[in-house]
């Protein structure tokens, strides 16, 4: 049986090619993922691992919670005598005080500026960084900084650089450190200073970040740690160092999960598609072997035996797919790092681990989606009774379950409909997504009805346009004949585009917002805010006096963001000065005002409804530095408007300092002084903060586009992705005619025969593809911008709508579906030119 | 459709004989055609020489691998030769390119297979016109009217071919063959799927073709009771037309076809038949 199986896919190895690639994309693009992932993942368990070799346990202010969004909290530091009351506890060999912190490099007048952090921190000797060459920074101008960092940038010994924290200095490089078996950390610059020279840069008095312990030799670190907690007291946090390690790599990891999540989000869809593909094939291939299958069925075999070699032809192929898939796929992991890294989502790069667990999810990914399509073909194939390898023509007819497969289209279709209005009119997200769901499956299983309806009629339309032509009114009839067939290649296509389109939509919907909101609250002219991410923590500590002492400045009023829980879930709020915020904003409050904001909170509407409180109650908000805090509610502000401040929740920047560790300002809200002309302003500004390459100056229209700029990023990301979805589809236009023309050789050996010349024997698979195209085109667009559009509403929650529906996205869209339509028949049209008549007629 | 093509009546029986003086609408010389290569290779044309006079109604027969097919395909424009010339008219067919050669099967020839003669996507009018509507040109009303009227497919029209017998697909193919007046209509094996009945009338309906129209007909057939509708049988042996019968009955047709066989079986195969007799006419 076995032999038969491989005997039989080896036969139609040809037929099956494209099958082979689109099973062969998908599960690219699942291990892609995997392995980019799992690359990263080990990069940091590496880097974390390492730092603690020597450091049993490590002593730090006690917070609520260690991180938010993949940030880890800053924080307070701690009183130096801790140090040295530390090492004199009993089962202590040493406690090393230290400082970490943030520190630009300034190279030659050029800053460094890595894609992950910029460490600064005090020589320890014992954290994992050993020295390649030199020595250990000992006096205040000495530091020591990473190797890769020193060759990419041409740094040697004896060299100065510049280190930019809260104060700046120019530091002589003493030596060079690697960490473990690297020459430094991904994406990471690294200064080590000594203690003295770290605190000063960092501002921090005598102040020490964290205590690093190591236990004498024969004591248990467990007990030891134990010790310490009950000695030091609850205002310390005393971990055992792996944990620390565990619980940064676990911060830095939960970043990579969400990007673990959209990627394979997306290989899903890809799958899907490519699941129309496989279907198709074995539909036909079944189709093409009714006698043989039927021959096989008088020769003996059941029903079963014939259902199992389709089953096991389609093994076949899943396994080879997911081979080849899974080559290719360490390949893509490259590929998907540098689209990542063009979305401005920076995932660190290591060797590559291809682990056993993506072996098998590959395997298990080609086969199952393989054998999934594949199964309504094999069950077909089972029923053909041995008759039929006696009976001329009447080949392929489909039937049986078309009734009861319209009942369950149209059921799903009007579930989908119905939760995708009750979805719209109460603004759910879980309705609209099921209703989504629904209304995806239900269109799948009416695509035999649908879809040849469609591609009727566009194909009126073209030959109204057209005029009448006999091989654009047989590729029609083609289009139709095989409802099934062709159903299933314009859904796929649909699906595809309605992914772009829904992306597109919501895309330029959502950017609307951000940037209406943006312009209708904020006045300040200019704004001052990072370059990079709002992770990487906004601007350089002394920007914002180098902006207050310019003259051409007449008010400057920053902004922070913070993170806190609320019941578990992860929020953020905005911090602002309450006695400038009227200077550079003009916002609609519902209750209370800015001005007057000292302690309490100010909640949007939205929030104040869903939570429903109103002035004068309480919320809880959880502070990594107080614990959970009863905040009074003291105003409501308008939803689009507190978007433009970027958060649900502002707080006054003095609650702020008094809740939050971190001292970073995101954003500098500036107007220029009176009799400055705002062009002036930004030279001032610019010229003045020159020396701050991730610091920018924005006038408002430009800071309104940068607050889309990662939004961008992302869904150029997300639709570059889905590209490949489309192709997928187009291979699946390809694949269906390839396969379509073999089966109807004969017919073209006719057309042949009485008079259709090649050319236009190749108009007709043309437009037979063009037809597929249009209609997969006119669904994919109906249903994305449909969608979308419900979705807009019900992100928008009441508030104002910002539907758009981008017609450059959509001209692009149109553009994508006639290509494919054109390059989606261009090779079967060739094939099918090629068949000789007489070949053809005989066979 | 015992009822004929105009108002004089016909009969099956009445052969007209093929005038000598009739000009010749396909005049096919020194034909030769192989297939494959080395010691696999078949010669299925091997010096075929044969005139088709306009008006008559030929068939051309042989035994198993005598090359009969060929031949046909040769003179319809389906088949590249390796050697020899086809004149149609003026023009050599063995010249011209592979779309001069659709051109002129579209207008000027007319086909019938022996199965799957018509596309099953299009009801029976849209097959029949479809020569027409690969030429662009629109069907003459009158004349449609009266193929569709003589084939009695009037009521069928509007069918598919899934919907139609057997004897009514093959009228369909029969009239699209007519449908552009072609010069010539190439009939291949037309009956061999058939029933007796349904082939005789089909068969009838080609001879009042031929001699109410006065259209060429070149018909290939195994059947002597076929071949004894035509003016006249070519016989085929080993790629080379080795006879002539003139106003053929079935039996005479079955007697010979018989004896060939049977020197066909005794003769090496090598050997070059010295018993040719080329006739014309």
């Amino acid at each position: 049986m076995l032999r038969l199986v491989l005997k039989q896919t080896m036969a139609h190895r040809g037929r099956l090619l494209l099958t082979f690639a689109a099973i062969t994309l998908g599960v690219t693009f699942v291990v892609g993922t995997l392995v980019l992932t799992d690359t990263s993942r080990k990069v940091f368990d590496d880097q974390f691992r390492d730092a603690s070799t020597e450091v049993d346990i490590v002593i730090r202010d006690a917070v609520a919670f260690d991180a938010a969004m993949g940030v880890e909290v800053e924080r307070d530091p701690l009183d130096p005598q801790l140090a040295a009351r530390t090492a004199t506890l009993p089962g202590i060999d040493q406690a090393i005080p230290v400082v970490k912190g943030t520190g630009l490099l300034i190279s030659d007048d050029k800053a460094i500026v890595p894609a992950g952090p910029s460490m600064l921190s005090s020589w320890t000797g014992v954290d994992g960084f050993t020295l390649r060459e030199g020595h250990a920074p000992g006096g205040a101008d000495q530091v020591v900084i990473d190797a890769a960092t020193a060759t990419a940038h041409d740094i040697t010994l004896g060299d100065t650089v510049r280190v930019q924290a809260d104060r700046e200095a120019d530091l002589r490089v003493v030596g060079l450190v690697g960490f473990g078996e690297s020459d430094g950390l991904p994406d990471t610059t690294v200064a080590l200073t000594s203690l003295r020279t770290a605190q000063r840069l960092l501002r921090l008095g005598d102040g020490i970040s964290q205590i690093d312990v190591i236990a004498a030799d024969g004591t248990a670190t467990s007990s030891v740690a134990e010790d310490l907690r009950a000695d030091l007291g609850a205002d310390v946090d005393v971990a055992a160092s792996q944990d620390t390690a565990a619980a940064s790599a676990a911060a830095a990891k939960s970043q990579l999960g969400f990007i673990t999540g959209a990627l394979l989000a997306l290989a899903g869809a890809a799958l899907v598609i490519g699941a129309f593909l496989i279907a198709n094939t074995f539909s036909v291939l079944v189709t093409q072997r009714t006698r043989e299958l039927a021959v096989m069925r008088a020769a003996g075999a059941t029903g079963r035996q014939v259902m199992t070699s389709i089953l096991g032809e389609a093994t076949v192929l899943g396994i080879a797919g997911a081979i080849a898939g899974t080559g290719t796929g360490l390949l893509a992991a490259t590929g998907l790092r540098s689209l990542l890294d063009a979305a401005g989502a920076t995932v660190p790069d290591g060797p590559t681990v291809l682990s056993a667990r993506t072996l098998i999810v590959a395997l298990a990914v080609g086969i199952g989606v393989t054998l999934i399509a594949a199964f309504g073909a094999a069950r077909r194939a089972a029923r053909i009774s041995p008759v039929m390898a006696m009976r001329e023509g009447a080949l392929g007819t489909t039937g049986g379950r078309g009734r009861l497969r319209s009942g369950v289209g149209v059921a799903f279709t009007a579930a989908g409909v119905a939760a995708l209005s009750v979805g719209g009119a109460t603004e759910s997200m879980p309705a609209l997504g099921a209703g989504t769901a629904a209304l995806v499956a239900g269109m799948v299983a009416l695509a035999p009805m649908v879809a040849p309806a469609v591609v009727n009629l566009i194909g009126r339309g073209m030959i109204a346009l057209t005029g009448r032509s006999v091989p654009a009114g047989l590729a029609r009839e083609a289009a139709r004949r095989a409802p099934r067939r062709t159903g299933a290649t314009v859904m796929a296509l649909a699906l595809s585009l309605a992914l772009v389109v829904f992306v597109s939509v919501v895309g330029a919907s959502v950017r609307a917002a951000l940037q209406s909101g943006f312009d209708e609250a904020i006045t300040a002219e200019l704004v001052v805010e990072s370059a990079r991410g709002e992770m990487l923590g906004g601007l350089e500590p002394t920007t914002l006096k180098k902006v207050e002492d310019l003259d051409e400045v007449g008010t400057v009023s920053p902004l922070r963001f913070g993170h806190w829980k609320d019941s578990g879930a992860t929020r953020a709020l905005t911090a602002f000065d309450p006695t400038t915020i009227d200077d550079v904003t003009d916002v609609d409050m519902v209750e209370g005002n800015l001005t007057d904001l000292r302690d309490g909170v100010v909640i949007t509407e939205r929030q104040a409804a869903e939570r429903g409180l109103n002035v004068g109650d309480t919320l809880a908000m959880t502070f990594a530095r107080t614990g959970t805090l009863k905040v009074p509610v003291v105003g409501l502000i308008d939803d689009d408007d507190a978007r433009a401040l970027s958060t649900d929740y502002l707080v006054s920047l003095a609650s702020y300092r008094d809740w939050f560790t971190e001292r970073v300002d995101a954003t500098l809200l500036v107007r220029p002084s009176s009799g400055t002309s705002v062009h002036d302003a930004q030279v001032a500004l610019e010229d003045a903060l020159e020396g701050m390459p991730t610091v920018e100056v924005r006038d408002q229209a430009s800071a309104a586009e940068a607050r889309t700029a990662s939004l961008d990023g992302i869904l150029t990301m997300i639709t570059a992705v889905l590209m490949l979805t489309v192709l997928i589809a187009m291979l699946g236009i390809t694949n269906t005619l390839a396969l379509s023309i073999i089966e109807r050789t004969r017919e073209l050996g006719l057309l042949r025969a009485v008079g259709m010349t090649r050319r236009q024997l190749r108009t007709m698979i043309r437009t037979e593809s063009l037809l597929i195209a249009v209609a997969g085109l006119l669904v994919g667009t109906t249903i994305g911008v449909a969608t979308s559009a419900l979705f807009v509403r019900a992100i928008a929650q009441g508030g104002d709508l910002h539907l758009r529906v981008p017609t450059t996205g959509l001209a692009l869209v149109a553009a994508v579906g006639l290509v494919v339509g054109v390059v989606g028949g261009l090779a079967p049209a060739r094939r099918a030119a090629r068949l000789e008549v007489l070949t053809a007629i005989r066979e | 459709m015992t009822n004929l093509l105009n108002d004089t009546p016909g009969t099956a029986d009445t052969h007209a004989v093929a005038a000598p003086t009739k000009p010749v609408a396909v005049r096919a010389r020194g034909l030769v055609k192989s297939y494959g290569t080395g010691p696999a290779a078949v010669q299925a044309l091997d010096g075929a020489d044969l005139d088709i006079h306009t008006g008559t109604f030929t068939a051309i027969m042989g035994p198993s691998g005598s090359g009969k097919s060929t031949l046909m395909h040769a003179l319809a424009g389906l088949d590249v030769l390796d050697a020899g010339q086809v004149l149609i008219g003026d023009t050599d067919l063995t010249d011209l390119g592979e779309r001069q050669r659709t051109l002129l099967r579209r207008d000027r020839f007319g086909f019938v297979f022996q199965s799957f003669n018509l596309l099953p996507a299009l009801t029976a009018q849209e097959n029949i016109t479809l020569p027409l509507d690969l030429a662009g040109r629109r069907p003459d009303p009158e004349w449609m009217a009266r193929l569709v009227d003589t084939l009695g497919l009037g009521q069928r029209l509007q069918h598919r071919p899934s919907e139609l017998s057997g004897g009514q697909q093959q009228r369909v193919a029969v009239a699209r063959a007519l449908v552009t007046r072609p010069e010539i209509v190439f009939a291949d094996e037309p009956t061999g799927n058939l029933d007796t009945r349904h082939g005789q009338a089909l068969l009838r309906f080609l001879r009042d073709a031929c001699d109410d129209l006065g259209q060429t007909i070149v018909m290939v057939t195994h059947d002597p009771l076929a071949a004894a509708h035509a003016d006249r049988v070519v016989l085929l042996t080993d790629g080379r037309v080795i006879e002539e019968i003139a106003d053929p009955t079935a039996s005479a047709i079955a007697d010979r076809m018989l004896q060939l066989d049977t020197e066909a079986d005794d003769r090496p195969h090598t050997a070059a038949s010295s018993t040719d007799t080329l006739q014309e006419g």
